[in-house]
Order: structure tokens, then sequence, then C-alpha cells
């Protein structure tokens, strides 16, 4: 075993988190390695100093205080649908998003397109979008689907979270930035 | 500044501890408005919840606010609260984020910001004394303290629950609601942090020994 793969263990080791065939390979380690002997003695250090902080007692009063406050405090009732009540910002980036999606699925479906009074394929816009498609989806179809599904999902991600309100938004993005592996 | 008490005993439960089933029926009794059950969780949790908000603040009167803020928030949500998690979880979790909303408060409070640094700095001209007295045994216990209030809320936390409330990685993971990948990630940072303090330390010492 090496010095760098047992560095790691040891942090597990402490927490009594390894297997009994990884512990015997790093209490192995540890009999030859005297620099990995000595993070060891550490760590346990840092750990036991910290388990035997002693407790502190809170003050005498402290469960009458909070019942007091308590007694003063109205419950808030349960909140029910507030999924389904969006802020006005919220159902406006909703419409929005989904408009475009909307769009987006009507314009593949060539029956449907013929039915918009744009975009159907007779006026010059159209024509050069549907120009450029073409050249795309000639010189590469897999890339420019996975581009459009990309964005779908995209889309699809952005309504859930406005939809999702204020709350959820922040627990999603702390949970977001706590996956980041690098900060 | 209240005198700190330090206790004898262990830090479990202030009182007899009641068990899971009759903790469920409490908070039951409580969601509906019950102000004697709730007292009693109120009883069975505050220690725990103290200490927690103690070491994350390291001030007795800002630990005693925010444990009042916890179960006063606790009070007000528990008719939200679905039974998902354990009670404690829950209430864990609200005692983080209040701990942390107090962090934040303080950062803004400048005046504040000035005692502590005020405070920081005879703590540093105490250090020069407290290295003589350092061969004690409870140096080390000492400079981990002092580290530990020192390193960034999200690594005071994970050594608060695992090492002085006793977690598994798995209980941290749900209070802090992260993925046990991130928890074992801080802890990991956070006692390599403390380990490279006590390393230092221990190369001073020898010097100063050397030296003399």
């Amino acid at each position: 075993m090496r010095c760098s793969a047992a560095s790691k263990q040891l942090q597990l080791y402490i927490d009594k988190q390894l297997t009994v065939q990884q512990v015997r390979q790093l209490e192995t380690h540890l009999t030859t390695c005297r620099t990995c002997q000595e993070d060891l003695l550490l760590l346990e250090k840092v750990a036991s100093s910290l388990r035997e902080l002693p407790p502190v007692a809170e003050p005498a009063n402290l469960t009458i205080q909070i019942m007091q406050r308590v007694a003063m405090t109205p419950q808030k009732p349960r909140e029910r649908y507030s999924l389904l009540r969006p802020s006005l910002l919220e159902a406006l980036a909703v419409v929005l998003l989904a408009t475009i999606t909307t769009l987006g699925i009507i314009w593949q479906q060539p029956t449907l397109r013929a039915v918009l009074p744009f975009a159907n394929g007779h006026d010059l816009i159209s024509q050069a979008f549907a120009n450029t498609l073409n050249m795309l989806i000639n010189e590469n179809m897999g890339t420019l689907m996975l581009a459009l599904w990309v964005v779908g999902t995209l889309l699809g991600v952005c309504i859930t979270l406005a939809l999702a309100g204020n709350e959820m938004r922040t627990e999603w993005f702390k949970a977001m930035m706590d996956r980041l592996p690098v900060r | 500044m209240h005198p700190v008490q330090r206790l004898g005993i262990a830090l479990p439960h202030s009182v007899s501890p009641v068990t899971e089933q009759d903790e469920k029926q409490l908070v039951i009794s409580s969601k509906k408005g019950d102000q004697d059950a709730f007292a009693q969780l109120v009883q069975q949790h505050q220690r725990r919840v103290f200490n927690l908000a103690f070491r994350m603040l390291q001030q007795y009167e800002e630990a005693n606010e925010v444990t009042q803020e916890t179960f006063l928030a606790a009070w007000q949500g528990l008719p939200s609260f679905r039974g998902d998690a354990q009670f404690s979880t829950w209430l864990y979790r609200i005692a983080y984020n209040c701990a942390l909303k107090q962090l934040e408060q303080r950062k803004r409070d400048k005046a504040l910001q000035v005692a502590v640094q005020a405070e920081q700095i005879t703590a540093n001209i105490g250090q020069e004394q407290r290295v003589d007295a350092a061969l004690e045994a409870h140096a080390h216990q000492a400079i981990v303290q002092e580290q530990l209030s020192q390193l960034p809320a999200k690594y005071r936390i994970v050594l608060i629950l695992r090492h002085l409330q006793e977690m598994t990685y798995e209980e941290m993971a749900e209070i802090l609601t992260m993925p046990i990948g991130t928890i074992k990630t801080h802890l990991f940072r956070a006692r390599n942090l403390l380990k490279e303090r006590l390393e230092k330390f221990g190369a001073e010492l020898n010097t100063r020994t050397r030296g003399q």
C-alpha cells in the first residue's frame, strides 16, 4: 500500500468505516511506515480532543424562557399547494418558457406548423431557418439532436424550478453547490 | 458575560430519555398545538441543541438566543413537519440554520466584530505564556478548541456532529442535506486542518525545548 492511499484510509479508519480486509492492509502498512503512524497519532489526537470537550450546561431557566415565547407565538398553519401558488414573476417566467417549449414542439410537426400564421414554410424567415436546419442535419444529425435535447431538458428544468418556489430553488442551488468538487 | 458552567456528565440527554414511540406521540400532540407535549420535547433536546449552538458560536449568550430561536421556529413549523425524518434530525437542521444565520448577523454587526477581534488579540497575547504550560495534558485539547472556532462554519459543523454529538455519516448527511461524499470531504479536510495545526504546534514546541 502506498502512503497516498493510506492517508485517505486513515480518516476512515478512525471513523471505523473500513472493512476487515482494509484494516488488515492498513495496519500492515502502518507497521512499516513511520510517517503514516505519526499521521494516525495526530488524527486520533484531534478526534479525542474534540470528543473530550466537556458539555456545557444550558441556562437553568431555558425551558421556561422557550415556553414563554412559545405561549405567545401561534403555530403556522400547514402550507398546502404552495407549488400551485407561484408569484406573478414566477408565473410569467413559466408562461414564457412554456411558450418557447410549445413552439419548439409544434415546429417539429409539419402539420401543426402549417396552422401557424408564421414559420409555416412560406415566409422568408422560416425558409432561411429551414435552410440552416437542413444544412445542420446534413452536416451532423447526432450533434443537432443532442443539442436540441439539451435545450429541451434545460427548459424543463427551468420551468420546474420557476414553479417550485423560492425555498425549493434555494435548497436545490445549495445542494448543487455542495456537490461541486472544487470551490 | 455569563459564566460557562462545565458539566461532569455525558451530553446525550438532560432528562430521562423517552422512547421513540413516546417521542412520536409528543410530536403528534405538539403538531396539534399541545404546549405541554412540546415542553417535554424541549426538555428532551435542549442540551444537545444548546451545545451544538455553543460550539458553533463559541459564545454563551448567543448560543442561548439561538437555542430559543430554534425551538420557536420548530414550534411554528411543526404543523408542516411531515415526519419523513426523525424529529431530532429536523430539529438539528433548524438549529444549524439558526446558528448560520447568527454567524451572518455577526458579520453584519461591525461593532461586535471589532469586539471579537479585540478578544482574539488578547487571546494571542496570552498564547505566549500558554506555550510554556503546553506540556500539560490539555494542551492539545486547548489548541483544537481554539482552532475549531477559526474553521469555516461548514467544517466546524461536521466536526461537532461527528465527534461531540457522535453522529454517523448518514445522520450528518440528513441533517445538513448533503450527500455523504460531501460530508466525508468536509470532515476529512476539517480534521486535516486541525492535524496540521497540531503538527505545527509540536514542531514549535520542539524548537523551544531545544533552545532552552
